[in-house]
């Protein structure tokens, strides 16, 4: 009804919000393709022979490849058990660049 | 008097319209066989960026950074010289964009790749009639 709401007994609250736990295959598999893509993006910027700080930065983060499933998939949060939760509870988390956590965690 | 007056100003402004219709499509003849010769070997001097994810509800510099680069909206196609700078607002975007890099003579203006977008009309105007009895 509104988006990612789903109607229940107005006697009982009234609107419900679920989202799974976890990513399904085809969320994962558009996350890696996302992360290649960003990937591209700092290779042709690195190809193009400049230097700047923005680039050496960049160039210290994971690739995809690189990257443990962990890391491509959830993200660090103090407050868990585990201390990870699922990537795609981040807001904006397809426009956001996630790709490091707090060592050991 | 005044219907054939009318009638030639008419006539004129058909083959006006039809001259720079052929001065258009001969350009973007000249346009196409341009890039494909020189792609592989002149050196690569400018980014071709395009946007592939809105900004919508990011932070306002990162809209700032796309505005900067001259993107107004999704999938347009910017060309920018190799520097810092432009580096720098890229990385910035990096999430948003797809970037390719490209020689000077690839470089296209917002008018030209509109012109490029066109299809080929399947003709050229070789004359009309009027202008053999100019003649």
């Amino acid at each position: 009804m509104f988006g990612a709401f789903r109607p229940s007994p107005i006697s009982s609250v009234g609107l419900l919000w679920k989202t799974p736990w976890k990513l399904s295959p085809t969320r994962k598999a558009n996350a890696r393709a996302r992360l290649k893509r960003v990937d591209s993006v700092i290779e042709a910027v690195r190809a193009s022979g400049v230097q700047c700080a923005a680039l050496t930065q960049a160039l210290e983060l994971p690739k995809e490849h690189e990257m443990p499933p962990k890391d491509k998939y959830t993200v660090f949060t103090p407050h868990a058990r585990g201390y990870r939760k699922g990537i795609h509870k981040v807001p904006k988390w397809t426009r956001l660049t996630l790709r490091t956590n707090p060592r050991g965690f | 008097m005044s219907s054939t007056l009318i009638r030639s100003s008419f006539m004129n402004h058909s083959r006006a319209f039809c001259l720079k219709r052929q001065i258009s499509t001969s350009r973007v003849a000249s346009l196409e066989a341009g890039p494909s010769s020189s792609s592989t070997s002149a050196p690569k001097t400018h980014y071709k960026i395009t946007l592939q994810r809105s900004a919508i509800a990011l932070p306002s510099r990162v809209k700032a950074t796309l505005e900067s680069l001259g993107i107004h909206r999704r999938l347009q196609t910017v060309y920018h010289e190799h520097n810092p700078i432009n580096a720098g607002k890229i990385l910035r975007v990096k999430e948003l964009v797809t970037v390719e890099n490209v020689s000077a003579d690839e470089v296209r203006t917002k008018t030209e790749q509109r012109r490029e977008r066109r299809p080929s009309r399947g003709f050229v105007v070789k004359g009309s009639k009027l202008s053999q009895e100019a003649l």
